[in-house]
């Protein structure tokens, strides 16, 4: 293809008089032959071969992407002479409402495929790191150097001194998992992402056991009232976004709850213009008024939730068995009831509550082996504290919203059912997330709408389910050293202990001295790194090794020392699954690795061998089984995907085979797919659509709580001492000096990084990396449109050009999430530069069912309480 | 005029900006040499100045006694330079030249004050007229309506590139190219629709906003949103082109008070609507609203099972 040029382009504008050329052209015209009416008919037509040439190919391979967009859509690439031209989504998935799946990233994936950003052979750092000069290597040369030293750091240091990066298994399972069992055979530290990205909306632990758990998209058209809160899903969830606007015209109210007039409020029927990270105090006063009127479910709160378990009023702790009896149990606990007169342990068999008729409110008093103490329903406090705390009048000051408005929305969202709350990063990537998500979720909880289809607190950040389940025995063949990664960073960034480190109820690796080595794949940790300066300035020094298996050269490849070419997604085959429907679909090879590139499953299949071959050489026993411990479920990724779908009941059944021809639906829950849908023309309510907990909800199961329960008390001394034992707001951090707020939202034009550095992507935005600031704000700064400013605080600066726009919320400046580090100028910092790493205490407590689990449970890496001003530059 | 038309439905209400349709169609039919700074299908954020620039003030189109009239040409700069990034000079890379104006520029800006500020999003194809400004203005006749489907043709060995049709349409869908020297334009896909597959804007819409079809298929959504509900208008009506894509036009989000109070009226000024729809507007947003209030009832609409349809096109 002939490159453009800008001075081909400019020649454009010159011939500005059309006239010129017809007089400079007129031979030509005078010999053509006269069209009678080209309105009727046209004789020269045989030129239109032209264009129906364009559009041919000689096969069309189907397959899908590996991004953390949550989107797994479907793709069919059109290869003409081996070369993947195009794509168009498959439109294949038997429901026909999720179809087509896929946006104009995807649809522009093959420039990456093709693009300058493209590593085509393993990379030695020859400069600084950063500085872009790189020398060739052979693959030989790579898995030498690689596993020389990890053999190196397993010997003097051990392996907890090596940490391996790679995010998201559910976008491409194989390729992640090929990395994840070699570091549960070798004991290397396998950081997590979902917290450190603040992606784990982490009241759903804390309430429900649970790390993440929402319905298929479809769910959401089965909703009579959608709140959006903090979810910008027009922007963030394109192929499912449609989903909204078709359940508003089916009849669904939709509430949007953002500082901004985003784009997902063009489709609102009421927007709330609120605070920023104001949102818990609002949700308090919608449940405050939810409980003052009357609209609460009674009788599932008293089934399914902690609100009638007893509290005793002197320890403000559950009153447990331990209370009572001697030898007693803790994990017994009490309601009052009503019939009985007196405290009667909660059943251990199952929710169902029989005769009883608990108390919600009141107090009482009861025996204990200590003496007569007095006790409260959960829900008396709860009860009491919002009268106290969190009005709508109270709120209404701190929110900013209209204590008539908190009223309104309340009322509708409990006398409208189903009622749902999507919830996003807007929301859940506060310092006090847990307290947000908690005072959302009493929302649906109080209305009963958890565990029934259009209803609940439904979350979409990130992607933690893997539904293809029996993988994690394929990844963790071993106890493994698992890692909170926002831990990690900042403990080994900041030189820090935090307490949960130190009470035990969090892992730190290595237990002694510096990380060693690291191996990223499938991640760009650097980019993405909360505290991005200072982990470039203190972390990666103590990294003797940094490698990244890349099919770009991202920012983390950028900086490492060793990048190994990885093939693209349109290059491998692999599996694929989302929170967001309820289909596996595999990726394809629709062309063979490019350059030198090579799937990541099999650049760790190589790895492996060698380091097998040098350990057992150099008589490391610890090793000298590592390839075939590795290799026992498969050797290829198609093998260990067919051992995986055979042993799961979701999966059984299913070939990958058939799976990569289309995909094919989850064995669980309702299947919305019976019968043959394609033939339907629309929506019809209240089809069967996956929506979490009806096991509880209907079934009468225990939630993995500590109370069995939706639990929204804790009683851990750290949430007593933080005032945290039930929901309640909490300010935004201030810990810089500045007046503005700092918001960095996912966008419509990249996947975190990904897509961020693509031509056609930024052709569509404004070239380069940008800030958004209301136009009172830019004048009062003097800034216009346009205009190269410096936003910053006392982590860091950052250049980039200004754009006005009025949708702001004065007082935020928004910088969409993403921008790679080299997309900035030289004296600046990246995107993440003001922001720095906070750990919040009970987010790493260890209570009942809260105990460190890998994405699961631990400190979420918050960016949003970032405080920073602009300047011209 | 020809036999059959083939004509859109695009549903601003269900657009999401995401510009997938921009995408599809650059990867479809705009890789080529003199290319890159064309979106034969544009989507601009309205209030604003759209693409090209202020196309809206640029005239063309037909004067009153039905005379066609030659606007003016759009520069380089009203399309937005299309910017190039030298990898080689990694570790750091910026576009040149340096960007001041692009296809989407404006996007997500609008205008009013916060938080009632205004914008929605205008997905822009070729409108495929009736009266196509750009067919009467080629002085080689280079232009055509295809007889069985009213598709509007640049033919690539006649033109010349005079650029008398981008002066012409009041629209500013024809494009020229500085390295073929002739116009082109958006195709409707016709290689596609030839073997019964619609548009790529239409197919891979993810939105699922746009409808597609024979004008006379009474069975079908287009004819059903133009002519049996009339909830869909075509844009710029007063130009006279008489075009073949239709828009149903933005629903408003309702205005707020400084604490979030409900206001009642919509954010988008209702003459606003009108200067791009025309007066029937007013009519078409009542019959969705009622509509809409019909789902909410719980009763059938046969209009809203249009709109949310899986069944978008027929052709």
């Amino acid at each position: 293809m002939r490159k453009f040029t800008r001075r081909d382009f400019l020649k454009m504008g010159g011939l500005a008089s059309a006239g010129v050329l017809v007089s400079q052209r007129l031979p030509a015209l005078q010999m053509l032959q006269a069209v009678e009416d080209p309105l009727k008919s046209y004789p020269y037509r045989g030129w239109e071969d032209l264009y129906r040439k364009e559009w041919r190919w000689d096969k069309v391979v189907r397959t899908t992407h590996s991004v953390n967009c949550t989107g797994s859509c479907g793709w069919n690439v059109q290869v003409r002479d081996g070369i993947a031209i195009r794509s168009e989504q498959s439109a294949d998935f038997p429901d026909p409402e999720y179809n087509p799946r896929g946006c104009q990233k995807g649809a522009s994936y093959e420039r990456y495929v093709y693009g300058p950003q493209r590593v085509k052979y393993p990379l030695q750092r020859v400069g600084e790191r950063g500085e872009g000069k790189w020398k060739r290597i052979s693959w030989e040369e790579a898995y030498d150097i690689i596993a020389e030293k990890f053999l190196e750091v397993a010997q003097k240091h051990g392996t907890d001194h090596v940490f391996l990066f790679s995010v998201i298994p559910a976008m491409s399972p194989l390729s992640a998992g090929a990395g994840y069992r070699f570091g549960s055979l070798t004991g290397c530290v396998v950081g997590s992402f979902y917290d450190w990205y603040s992606d784990l909306p982490p009241g759903e632990p804390m309430t429900w056991g649970y790390q993440t758990e929402s319905c298929e998209a479809w769910d959401w058209a089965n909703s009579r009232y959608i709140i959006l809160w903090g979810a910008n899903a027009v922007e963030s969830r394109i192929p499912d976004a449609h989903f909204l606007t078709e359940a508003r015209y089916l009849g669904a109210k939709i509430v949007t709850i953002f500082p901004d007039y985003n784009p997902t409020s063009l489709k609102a029927d009421q927007y709330l213009p609120i605070r920023e990270g104001t949102d818990a105090a609002l949700g308090l006063a919608m449940a405050q008024h939810i409980i003052a009127r009357g609209l609460y479910d009674r009788a599932y709160l008293q089934e399914q939730t902690d609100l009638p378990l007893l509290v005793r009023t002197d320890t403000r702790k559950f009153l447990r068995q331990a209370d009572l009896e001697p030898g007693g149990r803790d994990d017994v606990f009490y309601y009052w009831d009503q019939k009985a007169g007196q405290a009667v342990a909660a059943g251990k068999q199952n929710l169902a509550l029989g005769p009883a008729d608990p108390a919600l409110e009141g107090r009482f008093r009861v025996q204990t082996a200590g003496g007569e103490v007095e006790v409260q329903p959960v829900w008396a406090l709860l009860a009491e504290k919002l009268n106290r705390e969190c009005t709508p009048e109270i709120a209404a000051g701190i929110t900013g919203i209209a204590a008539s408005v908190i009223r309104q929305v309340a009322e509708e969202f409990a006398t409208t059912k189903p009622a749902m709350i999507i919830e996003g990063a807007g929301t859940n990537h506060w310092y006090h997330n847990d307290l947000i998500n908690r005072a959302q979720m009493l929302l649906p909880i109080l209305t009963g709408n958890v565990g029934k289809n259009g209803g609940g607190f439904n979350h979409y950040v990130g992607q933690e389910a893997l539904k293809v389940p029996s993988l994690n025995q394929w990844f963790w063949p071993e106890k493994t050293r698992w890692q909170n990664t926002t831990l990690w960073t900042y403990c080994h960034t900041f030189g820090r202990r935090t307490r949960g480190v130190e009470e035990g109820w969090m892992p730190l690796y290595p237990k002694e001295g510096d990380p060693k080595m690291m191996i990223v794949w499938r991640a760009n940790y650097l980019n993405q790194a909360k505290g991005h300066e200072a982990v470039l300035a203190n972390l990666w020094p103590k990294l003797e090794l940094i490698v990244d298996f890349n099919y770009r050269l991202d920012t983390t490849a950028l900086y490492a020392d060793l990048v190994l070419p990885a093939a693209s997604f349109f290059e491998k085959f692999d599996l694929s699954t989302t929170d967001l429907h309820e289909y596996i679909h595999s990726f394809n090879a629709a062309i063979d690795p490019l350059w030198e590139s090579k799937p990541d499953f099999y650049i760790w299949k190589e790895l492996i061998q060698v380091i097998t071959r040098k350990a057992r050489q150099k008589g490391m026993a610890d090793f000298a089984n590592l390839y075939e411990r590795w290799a026992e479920m498969g050797e290829t990724p198609e093998a260990v995907a067919q051992w995986a779908l055979d042993n799961h009941p979701w999966t059984k059944g299913y070939t990958v085979e058939e799976i990569k021809k289309h995909p094919v639906r989850l064995k669980r829950g309702p299947n919305a797919t019976a019968g043959d849908r394609s033939g339907e023309a629309g929506f019809t309510r209240n089809r069967g659509a996956f929506t979490p907990f009806k096991e509880h909800v209907e079934g009468k199961e225990h939630w993995p709580t500590l109370t069995g329960r939706q639990q929204l008390y804790l009683d851990h001394d750290v949430f007593l001492a933080e005032g945290e034992e039930l929901p309640v707001y909490k300010p935004p951090l201030e810990l810089e000096k500045h007046p503005l707020h700092y918001l960095t939202p996912h966008g419509r034009w990249s996947v975190h990084s990904t897509w961020r550095d693509l031509d056609w992507m930024l052709q569509l935005q404004r070239g380069g990396p940008i800030l958004e600031l209301n136009p009172q704000d830019a004048a009062a700064r003097d800034i216009a449109d346009n205009d190269e400013v410096i936003l910053f605080n006392e982590h860091g600066e950052t250049r980039l050009r200004a754009k006005l726009a009025p949708r702001v919320r004065p007082g935020t400046v928004i910088v969409y999430h993403g921008w790679e580090r080299y997309l900035f100028d030289r004296d600046s910092g990246n995107w993440q530069a003001p922001v720095t790493i906070k750990v919040k205490p009970t987010q790493e407590v260890e209570y009942g069912h809260l105990k460190f689990r890998l994405n699961y449970w631990g400190p979420t890496g918050t960016n949003r309480d970032t405080r920073v001003d602009v300047r011209k530059a | 005029m020809s036999q059959r038309q083939l004509a859109m439905v695009i549903d601003i209400n269900k657009c999401l900006g995401c510009q997938t349709c921009t995408i599809a169609d650059k990867n479809m039919w705009l890789r080529g040499p003199g290319q890159e700074y064309m979106c034969w299908n544009s989507v601009e954020t309205r209030p604003g100045d759209g693409y090209p620039r202020r196309w809206e003030k640029m005239g063309g189109g037909f004067d009153a006694n039905g005379e066609v009239q030659l606007g003016d040409l759009p520069g380089v700069e009203d399309y937005g330079v299309p910017w190039e990034w030298d990898w080689e000079k990694l570790p750091h890379i910026f576009p040149r030249p340096q960007p001041s104006w692009g296809p989407n520029w404006q996007e997500d800006v609008g205008e009013g004050e916060y938080p009632n500020t205004w914008y929605f999003y205008l997905p822009r194809p070729c409108n495929h007229c009736n009266k196509p400004a750009c067919l009467a203005a080629c002085p080689r006749q280079a232009i055509y309506k295809r007889e069985e489907d009213g598709i509007v043709l640049i033919d690539q060995e006649r033109c010349r590139g005079y650029r008398y049709c981008v002066r012409a349409c009041p629209y500013k869908k024809p494009y020229y190219n500085v390295q073929t020297n002739k116009a082109e334009k958006c195709i409707f896909c016709f290689p596609r629709v030839e073997k019964g597959v619609p548009p790529a804007c239409v197919a891979q819409c993810a939105g699922r906003i746009r409808f597609f079809g024979f004008m006379d298929d009474t069975e079908g959504p287009v004819y059903k949103l133009v002519k049996k509900f009339k909830v869909a208008v075509p844009l710029h009506p007063e130009y006279g082109t008489e075009p073949n894509v239709y828009y149903v036009p933005p629903i408003s989000t309702p205005r707020v008070g400084n604490n979030g109070e409900p206001q009642g009226q919509g954010r988008i000024p209702l003459a606003y609507l009108e200067s791009l729809f025309g007066p029937s507007v007013r009519q078409v947003l009542d019959t969705l609203r009622q509509e809409i209030a019909r789902a909410r009832r719980g009763e059938t609409s046969e209009l809203i099972q249009t709109l949310v349809s899986n069944q978008r096109w027929r052709v």
